[in-house]
């Protein structure tokens, strides 16, 4: 059956399909770079309450049938008349930076603001009732991050990133080759690429920060890039074994295209849960969700398009047989 | 055939447990899931403290616990996290000021001279206080209990540790205290202790020095003896005043007391030949006969209640408990959803293997879950999300297995030999992915931050448990449905028209 040849040959296609991702991940250093260069953003993703620091309030006010409206200028407005207890260690924070955010038809209220203790934030939640009215107790939640705390953040995810893409280097050089752990960390790289990318573009465009959630949505595309790629791996490694007369190209087409179905499969049932967590997960693991998918399509099409017919190029070309004998 | 039918037995004994589990020890739920704040605290180095060391931080630790517990929040924790800082959950607690307001402030500690002319008072409060303290060490079953006092040479042994009820209750009246009707006796215990504790304290003068000069504390075995000894370092002015304060009171018969945050925890005399200078050279010790435990219990309060290394709060999170619920519900919505169409897909795409698929991928629920419950893995959202996560591989595990059975099925193999060669052939591809998933994990748990963890130690679980399932639950469960000739149809697991004729 093998000798007839695989119905879909994606060396055919390797020249479309690197043009898109070589369009997708400049596509994803401009978005990196214009956030870079952009004065209100500084970083190349626009970095959250987690990794900046400050302080997160949430209130979700108690109305009957419809909240009254309020616009954000009255709630800047109130928040400059406050005035907050100062604390020796605390100083007297800064309200006019102030970001405020109305949702749910003004039910729930969201403010970003410097680093405040507990018993200014509740000065200010208190001070607040004017103009909000009676508030939900329970709907209440407040995050406090210090500064420092976000760094340890930062640091530990990038430190985790760089430890994982090692021991997932060794691995697979020991499993397979170099070349191997070469195209799949090449792979994972622009799946994180294109991921991080979109989230770019997302905050310059509507404002989105990412969080320590993001930081985990990354690493998990991470480990799921290389497990799909090592899955193909595996299969040109076996066809290498049994069509060792064939062409590394023809051996790769082979291969691509037998492990096409569970790809598709795979990513297909992955993406399930994900889509659920998207349609009817609570707000908090929305971007969550949404970071994940993209981040699992971009693997799954890299380990189909991108590191087999990467390794069809670099380990000979057509013409060149296997140096292992049949 | 009895081979598949003993996995089967073993898998069904694991279900069993595993549901046994599951009904016995309830799943914890993070702050995220059921309300509640949660505080970081940053021990700060300071003076001549470059690093915070391993016993430091338990030294605040040590001493916020019990200040935690006077809060009075029910399954509060205090747990150390990395080299330097502490977390604090309280759960349920929507207002977070109290906690942190206690936590800032560093504990008091105090060295107070006895007033003079007290001396009788004392004489009568002491013992008290001792017997009260030893009957309620025993009562609470607890080894440690506060230290014994320097108790000058020749004086009688304490009582044993009992407390008769009516004397207990003449000591209460005496007292001026009352205590309500049915009152359990280490109630009684502890109103009369705080009433001495209040007394004595109110027996000493201001306090003279304070714990922020005390710069170490330490126990030593005693050279002649038995018994430890805990020792007293004080900075140039501390040992200064020191020196002053034991001067005034030396050989007089006053007791200097060391208070901690208003309590007295140890009073000690003061021989003699200190009258002329006072116990000089910053440095002192309380001989008292200590045990080893005793000696460490009283170090340990010296050296946290001076609290050499200032806390800052770092990190507040409160989140409201119908956020929470409400997070719960909705999660736990969109994964029962997103497993039932896993369910109908794998069950449509690969006919009889795949409803043996749900029954294996239903266990390795069930397993995740008990496992969960067993460890016990608190659950948070990035928890759940690991969880999810785990399920998409577990899928694909089996997703792997059955295209290889297909495959060598269209190439015309038989059932049975077609089953065994697409489980060996998929397995050295599971097993890449599976571990390579697993890299990340230790990664991400080894030095990401508590979020991070909770998302690595949920992932990990299940990837090692979908190695289990794929291919030992899934496997015995089709070899054992091989068994039944009705069932063996190539049919049952690809369509006719791609049988080879």
């Amino acid at each position: 059956m093998a000798l007839t040849g695989p119905l879909f040959r994606i060396n055919r296609y390797r020249r479309l399909a690197w043009s898109v991702s070589s369009g997708l991940c400049l596509l994803s250093l401009l978005g990196l770079t214009l956030s870079w260069l952009n004065p209100a953003i500084g970083a190349p993703l626009r970095p959250g309450l987690d990794f900046t620091g400050g302080t997160q309030i949430q209130l979700q006010r108690s109305c009957e049938a419809a909240c009254s409206t309020i616009e954000p200028d009255q709630l800047a407005q109130a928040l400059r008349e406050l005035s907050l207890p100062a604390e020796d260690s605390v100083r007297s924070p800064n309200l006019d930076s102030a970001a405020i955010q109305l949702l749910d038809e003004n039910r729930t209220v969201v403010l970003r603001l410097p680093v405040l203790s507990p018993a200014q934030t509740q000065a200010l939640i208190d001070g607040l009732g004017g103009v909000l009215g009676p508030l939900q107790t329970s709907g209440t939640e407040v995050n406090t991050i210090g500064p420092s705390l976000g760094r340890q953040l930062l640091n530990a995810s990038i430190a985790s990133l760089l430890v994982s893409f090692t021991g997932i280097a060794l691995y697979i050089s020991f499993r397979y080759s170099r070349l191997y752990a070469f195209l799949a960390l090449l792979c994972l790289a622009h799946d994180v690429l294109i991921t991080t990318g979109l989230f770019a573009w997302l905050g310059l465009l509507s404002g989105l920060q990412v969080d320590s959630l993001f930081a985990v949505a990354l690493l998990t595309v991470a480990g799921y890039s290389v497990n799909d790629t090592v899955v193909v791996f595996d299969r040109i490694r076996e066809r290498q074994r049994d069509l060792a007369a064939l062409s590394v190209e023809d051996q790769v087409d082979d291969a691509v295209a037998v492990t096409l179905t569970r790809s598709a499969y795979t990513t297909l049932t992955t993406l399930l849960p994900l889509l659920a967590l998207i349609f009817f997960g609570g707000s908090t693991l929305f971007w969550f969700a949404i970071a994940l998918s993209v981040g699992i399509s971009v693997g799954s099409w890299s380990s189909i398009a991108i590191a087999p017919t990467l390794l069809a190029v670099i380990s000979g070309g057509p013409a060149v047989p296997e140096r292992s004998p049949g | 055939m009895a081979r598949p039918q003993g996995w089967f037995a073993l898998i069904l004994a694991l279900a069993i447990a595993a549901a046994a589990v599951l009904a016995s020890f309830p799943l914890q739920l993070g702050l995220d899931l059921r309300g509640g704040s949660q505080l970081t605290l940053q021990v700060m180095p300071a003076g001549a403290i470059t690093r915070v060391e391993r016993e430091q931080l338990e030294a605040v630790q040590l001493v916020l616990d019990r200040r935690v517990n006077g809060l009075g929040v029910a399954e509060s924790t205090l747990q150390t996290v990395g080299d330097d800082q502490l977390l604090l959950q309280l759960p349920g607690e929507q207002d977070p000021t109290r906690a942190a307001k206690v936590l800032g402030s560093t504990a008091l500690l105090e060295f107070r001279a006895q007033r003079p002319g007290t001396e009788q008072e004392m004489q009568g409060l002491l013992p008290l206080k001792r017997q009260a303290e030893a009957v309620l060490a025993r009562l609470e079953g607890r080894g440690r209990q506060d230290p014994a006092p320097a108790s000058p040479p020749g004086q009688e042994p304490p009582p044993a540790p009992a407390f008769p009820s009516e004397e207990l209750g003449a000591a209460l009246t005496s007292l001026g205290v009352s205590v309500p009707e049915g009152a359990s006796e280490a109630e009684q215990l502890t109103v009369l202790l705080d009433e001495v504790n209040r007394r004595v304290v109110a027996l000493y003068e201001p306090a003279a020095l304070t714990g922020k000069d005390l710069v170490t504390a330490g126990r030593q075995q005693r050279t002649n003896g038995p018994g430890w000894d805990v020792t007293l370092g004080f900075n140039q002015q501390g040992g200064e005043a020191f020196a002053r304060l034991t001067q005034t009171i030396a050989g007089s018969g006053r007791l200097l007391g060391i208070v901690l945050d208003g309590r007295s925890i140890s009073e000690a005399s003061v021989g003699q030949e200190f009258a002329a200078a006072g116990i000089a050279g910053g440095a002192a010790s309380i001989t008292g006969n200590f045990s080893a435990e005793e000696a460490r219990d009283l170090e340990v309060q010296l050296r946290g209640g001076s609290l050499p290394l200032p806390v800052r709060i770092i990190e507040v999170r409160t989140v409201g408990p119908t956020l929470g619920a409400e997070n719960v519900r909705r999660s736990l919505i969109a994964a029962l959803s997103g497993l039932a169409m896993v369910a109908v897909f794998m069950v449509v795409v690969f006919r009889l293997p795949g409803v043996v698929a749900v029954i294996a991928l239903a266990l390795y629920a069930l397993f995740n879950l008990a496992i969960y419950a067993l460890i016990p893995v608190t659950l948070t959202l990035p928890g759940i999300a690991g969880f999810i996560l785990s399920v998409g591989m577990a899928v694909d595990a089996n997703v792997l297995i059955f295209e290889r059975v297909k495959e060598e099925l269209r190439r015309g193999n038989t059932l049975i030999r077609s089953i065994d060669t697409g489980f060996s052939l998929a397995f050295s591809s599971i097993l890449d992915g599976h571990l390579t998933t697993l890299i990340s994990c230790a990664a991400l748990f080894g030095l990401g931050t508590g979020l991070v963890k909770g998302f690595a130690v949920t992932l990990a679980i299940g990837v090692l448990l979908s190695l289990f399932t794929a291919l030992t639950v899934t496997r015995s469960l089709l070899r054992l449905l091989m068994t039944y000739p009705s069932l063996r149809r190539p049919t049952y697991f690809v369509p006719a028209g791609q049988l080879p004729a």
